[in-house]
């Protein structure tokens, strides 16, 4: 049912539901209010919220619900618990490992509170779905109680009525009254001027008997633009879900490799990495030979996808980009990509040997041929022998039924199987097994699986020059973070809105001569101090000193 | 001003429904496995056979495809691909594709255990681990169930016995 509220002030101006003063002359519009003696209520120069009406319908409802500033606050504490839960035990994103069970380390490491923590899903608190509705609630309640407060205060602040009702002077938290002896208009004017040296800016109405003096209304806007700011953080951080904008993924690299970066168009290759030492010399004597590390780096050079670079069929096309030296805090940068040093393993692995064939009943080698570990070729010709690649094993093992098989891809005990033929040797070949490591001849006996054969060649490597190793591998962390420099405008806006309501006030004066009484109130939200000693002043050039204290009344801090 | 009021509230609250659920939904689907999830469009490739000619995935659209992703270092795959090729000889007449794809090892490698285990289906030579990591294998065997639209029916983790594997296919079939 309709109910008509009655919102008309007596000074003809109609205001909207929830006005608490009148949108014109300032009276207040509630008989309970306009009753007491106590100083008014200014916040939002009693305008009404926007969203305030008769009957809301439903769509008024939900509105009127994240309208509401106290909502905001138990939305806000509600947050501010939540995400001190998620700060009692380790968040399950800070583990890296690709084993980790977070159903298994919370109970094990915890117990039983270990155990709720994880059932409750607190393991997970900040992308947890509860946690983002509640980020996400704020936003909206943001958005709207800006919407429904500023632009309601914008509208009252720009057409001020000049001449108040004299209640709504007199219940200022500074005001004064007297009795003139001169001219109104003129004591008016003088005391317009008076003010407009403390850089008021002045106005009088049309009857030369009211003033309004106004001072840094700007810094009304501050909450307003602190929050424009905090609502594009909120957006910033919602676009890091968005596939490529966030990306933090680890790579390793072992000397001399090239490797793809997951979800970006670029290769790594790593042209090194080193772990430098102290020199005694320049260590304590406490800590000589302690070998305390004097740098972690990798030398880099970054390549950029220009071809064939989402079709795995043909071999992309790689264009050097950057190259940079990565020491610990000394990531590399390029565009929007950082790779930073993370971790690092310094056992070698073999690549390449260039072994090489040895007719051990004449003693005369053949050779040297080149065999690379990965896409080795498949034959091969040293002096009289042609070798043929029939099988290869990259981590040689014998498994529980006896057979040969492989334990990974990594060349941890690299075994060739060769078909040779040569001198000495049966016309279709014979089966020789090479083991390009040395522990490995002994621990998998390469002669007794060779047998006569053994007797006949070998295939050796001479030296360590015949040798190609990867001494390390590097491990580094990948970075892309497309959202941060928004996060950077978003803090700009926030200290923006900041500065201005914190170190302005806005501050008004009004007054009206009645027959010759003068009634003046005054109004700012902080710093009263400075509002009186501004109201005094240009009293006092009007020719009324007083204490400024004395236009105290009462019920304000500060 | 009035006039707008009901406009901006719909804008409003349309905004924050839509970056919003965006936000939340998000929350559900980055769960911590990272495999392709069933119901999802495969991931697209474009990988070398054992004879070096290219296939893509895009190329078996319309019929029903298991993707098995097998290394010649790992057990398990080699154990159950007998249990591949007898179950591919009983569905390629109804246009079942089975691809086998190799975890980037290099040719020998690849070519020596495919002769070994005397398997007919389509080997695929991954590149870099890039079509593994697209699919979001954390470990070995695993094995995708296509539907016929290119959609994920379904996801093994793990060696699979002939019966299992029958199961999946007839599933993708239908």
């Amino acid at each position: 049912m309709l109910l008509p509220v009655n919102t008309k002030c007596e000074c003809g101006h109609q205001n909207a539901v929830g006005t608490v003063l009148c949108e014109a002359c300032g009276k207040p519009l509630e008989k309970e209010l306009l009753e007491s003696n106590e100083p008014l209520e200014m916040r939002y120069d009693g305008v009404a919220r926007r969203s305030q009406k008769a009957n809301p319908d439903l769509l008024d409802k939900i509105w009127n619900f994240f309208s509401s500033v106290k909502i905001a606050i138990y939305m806000i504490v509600l947050t501010f618990i939540g995400a001190m839960l998620g700060t009692i035990y380790p968040q399950a994103s800070s583990f890296l490992s690709n084993t980790f069970d977070p159903s298994v380390y919370y109970p094990e490491t915890y117990g039983l509170p270990g155990k709720i923590y994880y059932f409750l899903g607190l393991h997970n608190t900040y992308s947890s779905w509860w946690f983002i509705a509640l980020l996400v609630m704020i936003g909206t309640s943001l958005v709207i109680c800006s919407i429904d407060r500023v632009l309601p205060l914008y509208r009252a602040l720009n057409k001020q009525q000049i001449r108040k009702h004299m209640s709504f002077l007199k219940r200022q938290k500074a005001t004064y009254s007297a009795p003139l002896a001169g001219d109104a208009v003129e004591w008016t004017t003088q005391y317009g001027q008076a003010l407009r040296k403390k850089g008021y800016k002045v106005t009088i109405d049309e009857t030369g008997t009211a003033l309004l003096a106004e001072k840094n209304r700007f810094s009304r806007w501050g909450p307003y633009i602190n929050h424009i700011g905090l609502i594009l953080v909120l957006l910033v951080l919602l676009a890091r879900s968005i596939p490529g904008w966030n990306v933090d993924q680890y790579v390793s690299i072992a000397d001399g490799d090239t490797v793809p970066i997951a979800d970006t168009n670029y290769y790594a290759k790593s042209e090194g990495f080193k772990v430098e030492l102290y020199d005694n010399e320049e260590l304590p004597e406490e800590l000589q030979n302690s070998g305390r590390v004097k740098s972690y780096k990798t030398d880099i050079v970054l390549y950029e996808c220009t071809e064939n670079c989402h079709d795995d069929f043909e071999r992309p096309a790689l264009t050097e980009v950057h190259r940079h030296t990565i020491l610990v805090n000394s990531p590399l940068r390029y565009k929007e990509l950082k790779l930073h040093q993370f971790d690092f393993n310094l056992t070698p692995r073999i690549n390449a040997v260039s072994p090489m064939i040895v007719n051990l009943e004449t003693g005369e080698s053949y050779g040297p041929f080149h065999l690379t570990m990965v896409e080795p070729e498949l034959n091969y010709e040293a002096g009289p022998y042609k070798l043929e690649l029939i099988g290869k094993y990259m981590d040689f093992s014998i498994n529980s039924q006896g057979e040969p098989i492989t334990l990974s891809n990594n060349p941890n005990a690299p075994a060739f199987i060769f078909n040779i033929k040569g001198p000495g040797l049966a016309d279709n070949g014979e089966v020789y097994m090479y083991f390009p490591l040395e522990k490995d001849k002994v621990r998998f006996s390469q002669d007794v699986i060779n047998r006569e054969l053994s007797k006949k060649i070998a295939i050796k490597v001479e030296g360590m020059e015949n040798v190609d190793y990867s001494a390390a591998t590097t491990y580094l962390n990948i970075r892309i973070d497309k959202a941060a420099k928004y996060l950077w405008v978003g803090a700009f806006f926030c200290m923006l809105g900041l500065t201005m309501g914190t170190y302005w006030q806005h501050r008004r004066i009004w007054l009206r001569i009645d027959d010759g009484q003068l009634t003046l109130g005054a109004h700012t939200n902080k710093n009263w101090y400075g509002l009186r000693a501004d109201v005094a002043f240009a009293l006092k050039r009007c020719g009324i000193e007083l204490d400024p204290k004395s236009l105290d009344n009462g019920g304000h801090k500060g | 001003m009035g006039k707008y009021r009901k406009k901006v509230q719909v804008v409003v609250l349309l905004l924050a429904l839509v970056l919003g659920g965006y936000a939340i939904f998000q929350t559900f689907t980055s769960d911590d496995d990272g495999l392709v999830k069933v119901g999802e469009q495969a991931p697209q490739f474009r990988l070398a056979n054992l004879q070096g000619d290219p296939v893509a995935l895009q190329d078996y659209i319309g019929k029903p495809v298991v993707i098995n992703f097998w290394g010649s270092f790992c057990e398990p795959c080699i154990r159950e691909m007998p249990s591949f090729e007898s179950q591919y000889q009983q569905w390629k007449d109804q246009g079942v594709e089975l691809l086998g794809i190799n975890l980037s090892e290099d040719t020998i490698a690849v070519s020596t255990y495919v002769k070994k285990q005397g398997v007919n289906y389509t080997i695929l030579r991954d590149v870099d681990r890039k079509t593994e990591k697209r699919y979001g294998l954390r470990s070995y065997p695993t094995t995708f169930f296509v539907n016929r639209d290119g959609t994920l029916s379904s996801v093994f983790v793990g060696e699979m016995k002939e019966s299992q594997i029958q199961e999946h296919i007839a599933q993708i079939v239908q």
